[in-house]
């Protein structure tokens, strides 16, 4: 393991941000810490770094307790959501500093950020200063600036946060090329589902403090330990009492399959090449669960299916979950319930 | 979106008090300490008293500005950086020097040290020191006027560069002081050029509490804008507007460095 | 590589705790070369200002109560504390009129030479006091080009005052109002709001805790001038003599005990001044 991080607890004056966390993370992976804003993921990226310290708990970094190290004894790479450029050195300057503060041969300092802006593909920018620099670029700076001290383990807190939609998708299949490369341990936070399904090898589910789930993005996807791990990954709805996608719900105009539920189409949109249909399922239905659940289920279906089913306002429906989706049981705890409203 | 003849008003209230408050009795004092030429100014130099004043001033202001520059900066960092109890209270306290008299800072400085009666002073006495009427009454009655200077313009520039450079340096390997040297000076560097521009200025021209600190003596703790009262009161005003004239470029050369980097690094 | 993270959570059937828990003190979080820096500046701070100040307080308070009014009810230095106070109050209440003005000058108009204004607002900051009544007399002296013999008159007092205290409220006044974007006026005037209203409900509210603050400071200092009058006003008692003065004749006469309950009531109110001060600062600008 490369880095353990147990029990540990983080308070912001009365406030819990960090509650009894404990999570081990394998060696040359590329982990994301996934969760809703305000959920600690920033807090515990920086409790590993050093930058902040925990109330109680330990973390060991490369089978070494770093619980009472400083920052700077800990070889942490840290990459920050704003860049955190020296705004007073040139590209190459700052690509330095860590192997300057290391005193390093003189020689072996200038290769060596060669090498590493060339890895960036900043080569030609070398002696501008960040501010002549794009965004995507500054934070392909930093990135350098942080593998040049060779960490054994790559922290970077929304690396990709504050570019536009299509750098970030551009950095972020860059950051996967780069990962296979280098090979260095690397754990990034993200509040976008999208960027740690695609890009992780194994996500981490941080909320209000809390772990949710961990495991690899199919795991994830496939079987959410909770409703809230379900619903964060993606869109869902209640059908007869579960929580399932709404994709995963067959449709028919006959009452065929056993359990189905009966139901009236309310509303039909077309979005693109999908079709949001709303079906109202509550009233006088025996499956219906309770008066105060939702009886309004959503399915979304392609533009074909809805236009073979001729589906318009008014429609009678029989829904049944489709074999193999995946669903959880909307009956979870009110507390529970309350989070993934509040949270997300 | 305000009327002319409105906006014509106010620019002439501005411009005509400034004018007849500041500007012209200034341009005035400089053209009376050119009444004959460069006589003026030529004799003032030739004057040990001046000289000598002129030099005492400028060591007195140096290490007051030194004292000043490495507190201010110190304090800043404190005050911007970290949480501690009473912090509050030492940020409040910090201005109290902008608000009591320099008559009241040199009577607290002599009732603290003077070798007869002072609160500690006999005891600094017995061991050789002597504060009152020599250089470090002088000096700390400087420092004492111009204390929060620094610190009023570095803590705004800490306040705005945020800290996140400075996390930045550590999480590669930067310890306390190499984060210090490295990072946070040069990203306030600005602010403590204002910050010591100003101390000086201060510095330079004060009057009140060195005056009853230094006892004033011919020669000896005389400051320049001491010997420009005296030689003002001995109706030698010549001599008094040339050393004025110089305390006048010192400040000017003080404003108008800050006047011109301040924009283009504000930016 | 092929382990999985391992989730270790304490199964617990209701789950969460509360994420409230009672409120902890704002703990230190000096690190040990931070703690010595507090340290040495504390130290330093004592040595500088609070023993000196301390040193006062002690040597006013040897003579009790009877003292401080047998000091006050003096009326040489009851006359210096009128002339002193209402003085200040004059002078603040130019200032915010004028200082404001000034500082809407520098923000919103635009002419040739305003530069220059905005480095000659510093002046009277920079310049030496004991100069700056120098250069006073020099328009309202005895040579005066404006046949204004101001000097050694009340007049003379009011000018000094005026002349050290002028950046005071230009300075905390401008950058607030540079802040405030024409945007809200421009917003406010399409909303149909009138300009007398703008100015009312939109600028002079944003205002008002700097032109205090500004005003605060120039008070503070009014009453506490001493250099620029000097030369100026003569120190004649029961006409020009202020407060500043009166402790310095106190001094040099070797009265100390008079001097200090002086003093000591004059560091009362730089005191009461700083703590409205410090208020207002944490709403004008941004101190940790
Ligand atoms: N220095 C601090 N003082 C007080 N509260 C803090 C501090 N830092 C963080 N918090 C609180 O702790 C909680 C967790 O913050 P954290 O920055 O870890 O969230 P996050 O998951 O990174 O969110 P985001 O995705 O918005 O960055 C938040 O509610 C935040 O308000
Ligand atoms: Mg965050």
């Amino acid at each position: 393991m490369s880095i353990e991080v147990s029990g540990l607890t983080k308070k912001f004056g009365d406030f819990v941000a960090l509650d009894d966390v404990s999570v081990s993370l394998p060696t040359g992976q590329l982990t994301a810490l996934l969760g809703p804003s305000g959920g600690g993921k920033s807090t515990l990226l920086r409790i590993i770094a050093g930058l902040d310290t925990a109330d109680s708990g330990t973390v060991s970094i490369e089978g070494v307790d770093a619980t009472g190290l400083p920052a700077q004894k800990r070889n942490v790479g840290f990459v920050f959501q704003h860049y955190a450029v020296f705004k007073h050195m040139t590209v190459a300057k700052n690509v330095a500093f860590g192997l300057e503060i290391r005193k390093r041969p003189k020689a072996e300092i200038a290769h060596r950020v060669e090498e590493l802006l060339e890895l960036v593909h900043l080569s030609q920018f070398s002696h501008r200063l960040p501010s002549q620099l794009s965004g995507g670029q500054r934070q392909r700076m930093a990135l350098a600036r942080a593998l040049a001290v060779e960490p054994s383990v790559l922290l970077l807190d929304e690396p990709f946060g504050a570019l536009d939609a299509k750098v970030r998708k551009e950095l972020r299949d860059w950051l996967r090329r780069l990962h296979d490369e280098v090979h260095v341990t690397t754990v990034f936070v993200t509040h976008d589902q999208e960027e740690a399904l695609e890009v992780a090898d194994e996500i981490v589910v941080i909320n209000e403090g809390r772990v949710e789930q961990v495991g690899s993005p199919d795991q994830l996807y496939d079987e959410p330990a909770n409703d809230f791990v379900m619903g964060f990954l993606g869109e869902v709805t209640t059908l007869g009492g579960v929580v399932l996608r709404p994709h995963d719900i067959e449709v028919a105009l006959q009452p065929g399959l056993a359990g189905a539920v009966r139901g009236t189409v309310t509303r039909v949109l077309r979005v693109g090449f999908e079709v949001r249909v709303t079906v109202r399922t509550g009233d006088g239905d025996p499956t219906a669960v309770s008066a105060q659940a939702s009886p309004e289920t959503t399915v979304v279906l392609t533009r074909t299916h809805a236009r073979q089913l001729g589906l318009d306002a008014g429609t009678q429906v029989w829904l049944t979950p489709a074999s193999g989706a995946t669903t959880v049981s909307s009956m979870a705890p009110a507390g529970r319930r309350a989070a993934v409203t509040s949270g997300v | 979106m305000v009327s002319p003849p409105v906006k014509w008003g106010l620019r002439v209230l501005a411009v005509g008090y400034v004018f007849f408050l500041v500007a012209w009795p200034l341009a005035l004092l400089v053209r009376q300490t050119f009444g004959n030429g460069l006589g003026n100014l030529v004799d003032a130099l030739g004057d040990e008293q001046v000289t000598g004043a002129l030099q005492l001033t400028a060591m007195i202001a140096f290490w007051a500005v030194v004292i000043n520059l490495v507190f201010g900066v110190t304090i800043s960092i404190l005050l911007v950086r970290y949480e501690f109890p009473g912090k509050r209270v030492l940020s409040a306290l910090i201005d109290l020097p902008l608000s009591v008299s320099p008559v009241v800072v040199g009577l607290a400085l002599v009732l603290a040290y003077n070798g007869r009666n002072g609160l500690v002073g006999p005891e600094l006495e017995a061991r050789g020191v002597q504060v009152i009427f020599d250089s470090p009454g002088m000096i700390m009655a400087t420092c004492f006027v111009a204390l929060p200077l620094v610190i009023r313009e570095v803590v705004p520039v800490l306040v705005e560069v945020g800290d996140d450079q400075e996390q930045a340096a550590r999480s590669l390997g930067a310890n306390a002081p190499q984060t210090f040297w490295r990072i946070t000076l040069p990203s306030i560097k600005w602010g403590v050029v204002y910050g010591v521009v100003l101390s000086l200025a201060r510095s330079v021209g004060e009057f009140g509490a060195v005056k009853i600190v230094s006892g004033n003596i011919t020669g000896r703790t005389q400051t320049a804008t001491l010997v420009v009262e005296q030689k003002y009161q001995n109706f030698q005003q010549e001599t008094a507007y040339a050393t004025s004239f110089l305390l006048i470029l010192v400040s000017i050369a003080c404003l108008l460095v800050v006047a011109f980097l301040r924009p283009k690094h504000d930016s | 590589m092929t382990s999985t993270p391992v989730l270790e959570r304490p199964a617990s059937p209701e789950g969460r705790r509360p994420r409230r828990v009672r409120r902890t003190t704002p703990r230190s979080t000096l690190t040990r070369g931070a703690g010595l820096g507090l340290g040495i500046a504390m130290l330093w701070f004592s040595i500088l200002v609070l023993l000196p100040l301390s040193a006062v307080v002690a040597a006013a308070a040897e003579g009790g109560w009877g003292r401080y009014l047998s000091v006050l009810q003096n009326d040489q230095t009851w006359a210096a504390v009128t002339l002193t106070v209402s003085q200040a109050v004059l002078v603040t209440l130019v200032n915010v009129v004028v200082g404001t003005v000034i500082a809407w000058v520098l923000v919103r108009d635009r002419f040739w030479g305003k530069r220059a204004l905005d480095v000659v607002i510093d002046v009277p900051f920079a310049l030496p006091t004991i100069v700056a009544g120098l250069v006073l007399l020099s328009l309202y002296g005895p040579n005066s080009p404006l046949g204004l013999h101001w000097a050694f008159t009340p007049n003379a007092v009011t000018l000094a005052l005026a002349f050290v205290t002028l950046p005071f409220i230009v300075r905390t006044v401008q950058p607030v109002l540079e802040e405030l974007e024409t945007d809200v006026e421009e917003a406010a005037a399409s909303l149909g709001a009138k300009r007398s209203t703008i100015f009312r409900r939109i600028i002079l509210p944003s205002l008002v805790p700097a032109i205090t603050a500004g005003a605060a400071l120039s008070f503070a200092r009014a009453i506490s001038e001493y250099g620029s009058l000097v030369l100026l006003s003569g120190n004649k008692p029961y006409e020009t003599e202020v407060v500043s003065v009166r402790v310095l004749t106190f001094i040099e006469n070797g009265n100390t005990a008079s001097a200090a309950a002086l003093a000591s009531v004059m560091l009362a109110i730089a005191l009461v001044v700083i703590v409205l001060l410090d208020v207002l600062q944490r709403r004008v600008s941004r101190r940790g």
